[in-house]
């Protein structure tokens, strides 16, 4: 380059006075910095500031942040805390990196090149606020309300969805943690003991904890970490059926190795057992529940030989299990699990695991499925819901619902094909909040003809994702730990000697003041509605208004807790003692007159074909899913996720543990990256599993891109629960691939 | 490093010469200023507003004193050529600077290259200099440690004939960081007027040592 200027040069080129003279004409007038008015006040020291509650996972631990002039240097557990306590786990304290993220969005973006092949350009809030109203309500106005489908996910998301369910009107809202997660768990309590199950079994008070697939430790939440050891150590038992030797299964006295999809099966084989050898609670059952004769009946099949043989697993371990649930029944905590879209037959198996928890009598009773005495339910401030019939509802066809137990919202796979079809009407516009559908939902290949059979998608986020690839107008949401939002209710001790529990309430504050321009969601929410005519409708002005309102049903408000130290407390009740009228429906008449079996049944899953290895994944202790996966010091952890494979199948195959290997599903689906083999005896020789969420496609993710394998590429066989319309994602079959070529999986 | 003594007395004698024009000259440290301001004002996100003719005749008559009359020319084509040259530059700096495909270039703050993060402890170290020098970040602005304010506050310095202030800060805080910043824009850019922009401050922000004008130490 010619050019070769230096400050040296600047100062002895006479001419330049002339030049620069015109300079100051073209520089704006305001400056970012500024003489103070004020003496230099020197280096600020540390302040604790409290409210915070974490959304690293959804369990909102609740937090303080170490602020030293305006920048979050560390994360705590709020020492009020009566829930998680002083303890958060490695997600929470990695909250500081995710905050401070480089990726991370933080002025509105427009796509100017493709979907999916995004070409960005920063753009003012009005503009991308017009743009988002306008598009949004042309759609309204050409295809009706029913042509927006929105999929949301967090606590940010619950306001904007409701505008669009409630005030807009459309029932085309699939949340992942429903139809992807735990719905199913919940709309089969529902039907079973009339309410959602959440993780309530008291485990530090139980004799026998038994576990279906839970990980738990690989899987973690505080508080129910907590209690969950506070069991073990007071000397309970542990049952872990699964097909790896998980973090659990390290720690049981019973380990089931169980074959994936049987589950219901060796469920049922315990429920036959305990009814055929009087072994269940009679009194609870008589009292307690509803069907009885005709469950025993539908279960009687159920020997313990051909389950055993179903299950490939020992008869004499199945009897093992049910002698000692039976033994210290009804101090026994059946976990209902959380994570449950497996293998679409698991509304029957939760089902199977409500109905158990009933014959052994351990509903409200110490050790048992017990739900807490929280705080009088907060009053709901958000839109105003509103009666928008079924004539646009998917999951309503002639008056007949399509899954008549489906969990709120509508059951994804009815608004993809809506979508991609365009019959029965048409979805051009759609809304993605704080939700990744192109990781969470399975066949991604069908994602992206949804949105490209779009006239418009917005995507808000606190960080470039795979799915905002996909977006038009990309909107930067302020972070948990910037915002005011979600309040948290629930009981613990304030003391371990207390004789009754504590309620508290802990509303999130911010920890700091959100950078850049990013808006939390009420803003951007209303700014929308008021660009789609719907200003009058607005309940809130701001965030903190909404959470104040709720408040106010307690009796309290933000500045009343804050000066608490951002948790508040008062007495709580013994959640002991089962309630007169309640009822648990052994067989329930309703799910029989919809057409499906009123009591647990078990339906068998495909096989895995020759050649082929099952395909399993879970959580990561240090990940939440793909929502972490570029966080830095997460990522330091566990930037891959190794593939358990059998040992023995190792030695067939001849891999070594370390070996770098890729896959290909049963469909031809190969996977985008290569991971590493773990070779171990602790995974059946008919299944390999990986922790979810790695992969990522996209490149604005410059941590995560690319480290590990994306499990969610290789599900591509889509398997729907019958009764309520959510995902199974464990009925997908793969090979592995070394340089190049597939290997088959000995038998 | 080892230096001969004639590089030091050369040094030294820079450095005085640099001493006695700030000192004498004050016209020239108000020069300094606008310069720092036009350079700040170059690192904003595009708009309109300021980025109109004449800020680029401005900006090209700079060039020309400088005798950068080729890269001057380049920016002139690729601005003239376009149907939209404000776009252009726009979806360039979300590119480089804020949210880019196939990840951002190079985000314009000091901690990012220091601490590997937004708003780390250098960032903390930058706005304690600003205030131990009397000044402080206005409501709206962006982080301290944002290229923009760094060079609003080196053009305050320099209004106020803090020469050794401004030396200090552009060796302690300013140069670590942009010498590393720099470069990835100037290879990575599509458009010349960013390569041109980030050699301009470069040149303008570097150590005397840095520069190629030390003598041999044979």
């Amino acid at each position: 380059m010619a050019f070769n200027l230096t400050r040296r040069k600047f100062l002895q080129t006479a001419s330049l006075a002339a030049a620069t003279i015109p300079l100051s004409k073209v520089v704006s007038a305001e400056t970012g910095v500024a003489k103070a008015s004020l003496e230099p006040k020197g280096t600020m020291g540390d302040t604790t500031v409290v409210g915070g509650l974490c959304e690293m996972c959804f369990w909102r631990c609740q937090l303080v942040g170490k602020v030293r002039d305006g920048q979050l240097m560390k994360l705590e557990g709020n020492p009020k805390s009566i829930d998680n306590g002083t303890a958060i786990c490695a997600r929470g304290n990695a909250g500081v990196k995710l905050l401070y993220d480089v990726d991370r969005l933080k002025y509105p973006l427009k796509n100017v090149g493709k979907r999916g092949e995004p070409k960005w350009k920063r753009i003012s809030w009005k503009e991308a606020l017009d743009e988002c109203g306008s598009k949004l309500k042309a759609v309204v106005d050409q295809h009706g309300p029913q042509g927006i489908c929105v999929f949301p996910h967090g606590a940010s998301a619950k306001y904007p969805m409701h505008y669009f369910e409630r005030t807009v009107g459309t029932h085309n809202v699939s949340e992942a943690s429903f139809f992807q997660c735990r719905g199913i768990r919940d709309a089969a309590y529902v039907a079973t003991i009339g309410k959602a199950p959440g993780e309530m079994v008291d485990m530090s008070n139980t004799k026998v904890i038994f576990l279906v697939g839970s990980h738990l430790g690989e899987n973690i939440h505080v508080s129910h970490i907590k209690s969950y050891m506070k069991g073990l150590q007071g000397g309970a038992k542990l049952v872990v059926a699964d097909p790896r030797y998980s973090a659990s299964a390290a720690k049981s006295d019973i380990w089931v190795q169980i074959k994936p999809g049987t589950d219901t099966a060796y469920l049922l084989a315990i429920m036959n057992y305990l009814v055929q050898n009087n072994k269940y609670n009679k009194e609870f059952v008589t009292k307690h529940t509803s069907g009885f004769d005709k469950f025993s009946t539908a279960i009687s099949e159920w020997t313990l030989d051909k389950a055993a043989k179903e299950c490939d697993i020992p008869a004499a371990q199945i009897k093992e299990v049910a002698e000692l649930l039976a033994a210290n029944a009804p101090n026994v905590a059946i976990h209902p699990g959380r994570h449950v879209s497996w293998y679409g037959n698991d509304f029957q198996r939760e089902r199977s695991l409500a109905c158990l928890t009933a014959l052994l009598g351990a509903y409200y009773v110490k050790g048992g499925w017990v739900p807490p005495k929280n705080p009088a339910k907060l009053g709901k401030t958000s839109w105003a819901p509103q009666e928008h019939g079924d004539e646009f509802n998917l999951n309503v066809i002639n008056d007949k619902k399509v899954y008549p137990f489906k969990p709120p919202g509508t059951p994804t796979e009815l608004i993809r094909d809506c979508a991609i079809s365009g019959k029965p009407y048409a979805i051009k516009g759609c809304v993605v909040w704080g939700q990744n559908p192109m990781q969470t939902i399975p066949k991604q290949e069908k994602m992206k003809q949804v949105f490209n059979a779009m006239d418009f998608v917005m995507c808000v986020d606190v960080m470039p994702t795979d799915v905002t690839m996909w977006a038009d107008i990309l909107l930067p949401e302020s972070s948990y730990l910037e915002r005011h939002d979600e309040i948290k209710t629930g009981v613990g001790k304030v003391k371990a000697t207390d004789k009754e529990p504590t309620q508290f309430i802990a509303p999130r504050m911010p920890l700091v003041a959100a950078m850049f321009e990013r808006k939390d969601q009420v803003y951007i929410t209303n700014e929308i509605a008021k660009r789609m005519g719907h200003e009058k409708e607005i309940p809130v002005q701001t965030l903190e208004e909404l959470v104040d309102k709720t408040l106010a049903s307690a009796n309290i408000t933000l500045a009343s807790v804050k000066a608490e130290g951002g948790i508040h407390l008062q007495p709580g009740f013994s959640p002991y003692g089962v309630p007169e009228d309640f009822m648990v429906q052994l067989f329930n008449e309703d799910v029989a007159a919809a057409g499906f079996p009123g009591a647990p049944t078990y339906k068998a899953v495909e096989d895995v074909p020759a050649g082929y290895a099952r395909l399993l994944y879970g959580r990561a202790p240090v990940h939440t899913f793909n929502r972490s996966q570029n966080n830095v010091w997460l990522n330091h952890e566990m930037p891959g996720n190794p593939v358990w494979l059998n040992d023995e199948v190792a030695a067939k195959l001849g891999l070594k543990d370390g070996d770098t290997v890729g896959f290909i599903n049963s469909e031809g689906v190969k996977s985008r990256t290569t991971t590493t083999v773990k070779v171990t005896p602790g995974i059946r020789k008919d299944a390999v599993y990986m922790y979810h969420g790695y992969g990522s496609a996209n490149p604005l993710m410059t941590a995560g891109v690319g480290k590990g394998v994306d499990d969610q590429s290789l599900i591509t066989k889509i398997a729907i629960d019958p009764e309520t319309g959510c995902h199974g994602m464990r009925n997908n079959f793969v090979k592995l691939t070394k340089d190049g070529k597939a290997l088959d999986i000995p038998a | 490093m080892h230096l001969s003594h004639s590089s030091i007395l050369l040094k030294y004698f820079y450095k005085l010469s640099y001493f006695f024009l700030y000192m004498t000259e004050s016209t020239t440290s108000q020069d300094i200023a606008s310069l720092y301001r036009f350079m700040a004002q170059c690192m904003q996100y595009p708009d309109p507003e300021w980025m109109n003719e004449d800020f680029f005749n401005v900006f090209y008559n700079l060039l020309g004193t400088f005798g950068a009359i080729t890269e001057g020319k380049e920016i002139r084509d690729a601005v003239e050529k376009s149907s939209d040259f404000i776009e252009d530059l726009q979806i360039e700096y979300t590119r480089l600077f804020i949210n880019g495909v196939p990840h951002v270039v190079a985000p314009p703050f000091a901690s990012v290259y220091m601490d590997k993060s937004i708003q780390g402890s250098f960032a903390l170290r930058t706005l304690n200099f600003y205030r131990e020098k009397g000044f402080t970040m206005e409501d709206n602005a962006d982080l301290p440690d944002h290229l923009v304010h760094e060079l609003e506050f080196l053009s305050l310095l320099a209004k106020e004939e803090d020469f050794a202030g401004e030396e200090e800060f552009l060796s302690k805080l300013f140069r670590p960081w942009y010498k590393q910043f720099c470069p990835r824009v100037a290879e990575e850019t599509r458009h010349p007027y960013y390569r041109m922009v980030v050699t301009l401050i470069d040149s303008f922000t570097k150590e005397e040592e840095e520069d190629g004008f030390q003598l041999n130490e044979a």
